[in-house]
């Protein structure tokens, strides 16, 4: 009986511990700026973030693109586009294998009359290109979970991730990089097993993309 | 009751039996709107072949006892009307190549699909599901002569972790690797060189006239 106390207290401690310790997620963010001054966004002006999805390897993920475009749109201060409506209303000017990777090849796109035209129409002032992924970086542990009656989960799994992004704003005005803002995220996730699964989840892409998000707002003027 | 019970019995057997035979099957039919092309049109008229083998077009893969099938007619269908009638003033839709005399035309395009193939996550090292899609396009000229053949190979892919299903994430990798090969055509096609050539000998002998 007393062994059965001892345990219970180390899993419970081990469970403190870990919620306390770990799940924390550590953040360096950079900015780079071209001028001090703010960025103008007039009236009917808008701003689109989108994603870099060029490479081979990874793609940055869509669901990080609208977490970043809901963040400055919900202040309610800026007019932003939704990603794919974007892409849709500029097909196929903007689609992974032809979208402009340098100021030199955005000017090439915006000389076409009818990309310049429909750019105008819908008011994009400024495009906001986001690169990076998230990635699992290390994994230790495992759980093996029997089945029920009298089975039941056990074991200790972590696994780390890693979030590394860099947003670049382009002024499709006067053609010229605004600025850039990166943000490396680092957190490790646990996953207990004391009879039931007891996920402690870091949330590593969710900080990088509030602390992206709220870079990028500071350069706007509000 | 035994009849009953016997009658249950089998019906669950069917159940089971036709569970798995088709439980290692994957059938996605391909569908959604393709968006409009946004380029200046040529003016030409065009007439763009769509036999049944392309409307109709349907892939399948047996492979470890997985059958995967996806049926992209009527989507592709789609996608190249739709792009052919962004890239022309004039774009005739046909069953059949036509004859000269009877539908004078200034190109006549036909494409088909060359090869469709899938990537399952645990095949590669990426864990996405990949498809590619290669078609050839024949381009005639108004006297029916092959001007060129143009190979286009598009590419689609989708991260895991954000689908549900196998089903839904082959539909959006083939909806990609479609919207891709949209992008290349409407890009590419009056930088091929001998379109490009030809468009140069079509303005001189019109400016000529």
């Amino acid at each position: 009986m007393p062994d059965n106390t001892l345990l219970s207290t180390a899993a419970w401690s081990l469970l403190l511990i870990t919620t306390l310790a770990g799940c924390s997620t550590s953040s360096i963010v950079d900015e780079q700026r071209s001028d001090t001054a703010s960025l103008e966004l007039s009236s009917g002006e808008r701003l689109v973030i989108m994603g870099r999805r060029h490479g081979n390897s990874y793609e940055t993920e869509p669901d990080f693109i609208n977490c970043i475009s809901n963040n400055v749109a919900n202040t309610g201060k800026f007019s932003v586009m939704p990603e794919q409506e974007f892409l849709d209303t500029l097909y196929p000017w903007f689609e992974p294998r032809v979208a402009p990777l340098k100021l030199q090849g955005m000017s090439k796109t915006l000389a076409i009359t009818v990309v310049a035209d429909r750019i105008k129409a819908i008011g994009i002032r400024y495009v906001i290109w986001v690169d990076g992924s998230t990635e699992t970086t290390e994994e230790k542990g495992s759980i093996h979970c029997g089945m029920a009656p009298s089975g039941g989960c056990f074991g200790f799994k972590s696994w780390d991730k890693t979030s590394s992004y860099e947003a670049t704003i382009w002024d499709l005005k006067h053609l010229t990089e605004k600025g850039k803002v990166k943000v490396d995220s680092k957190g490790a996730s646990y996953m207990l097993g004391i009879i039931a699964p007891i996920p402690l989840i870091a949330q590593v892409k969710g900080v990088a993309c509030e602390d992206i998000s709220s870079q990028l707002k500071g350069f706007f003027s509000q | 009751m035994a009849i009953v019970l016997n009658t249950k019995f089998s019906l669950g057997l069917t159940i089971i039996v036709y569970l798995l035979l088709t439980g290692c099957s994957t059938h996605v039919v391909v569908t959604g709107e393709h968006p409009p092309v946004l380029v200046q049109p040529l003016d030409y008229n065009v007439g763009l072949v769509l036999n049944s083998s392309f409307t109709d077009y349907s892939f399948t893969r047996e492979k470890d006892d997985q059958k995967i099938i996806i049926t992209l007619g009527d989507s592709q269908t789609q996608l190249f009307s739709q792009i052919f009638e962004g890239i022309f003033t004039s774009t005739q839709r046909l069953q059949v190549k036509p004859q000269i005399t009877t539908s004078p035309m200034d190109l006549v395009v036909i494409p088909r699909v060359e090869k469709l193939q899938v990537s399952m996550p645990d095949e590669t090292s990426l864990n996405v599901f990949e498809v590619w899609i290669q078609y050839k396009l024949e381009i005639f000229d108004t006297n029916s002569a092959l001007i060129t053949e143009w190979s286009v190979s598009s590419y689609g892919r989708t991260q895991t972790r954000f689908l549900k299903s196998t089903e839904s994430a082959l539909h959006q990798a083939t909806n990609s690797a479609l919207r891709d090969a949209g992008a290349q055509i409407v890009i590419g096609f009056n930088r091929i060189p001998k379109i490009r050539d030809w468009i140069k000998r079509k303005t001189g002998s019109n400016n000529a006239r």
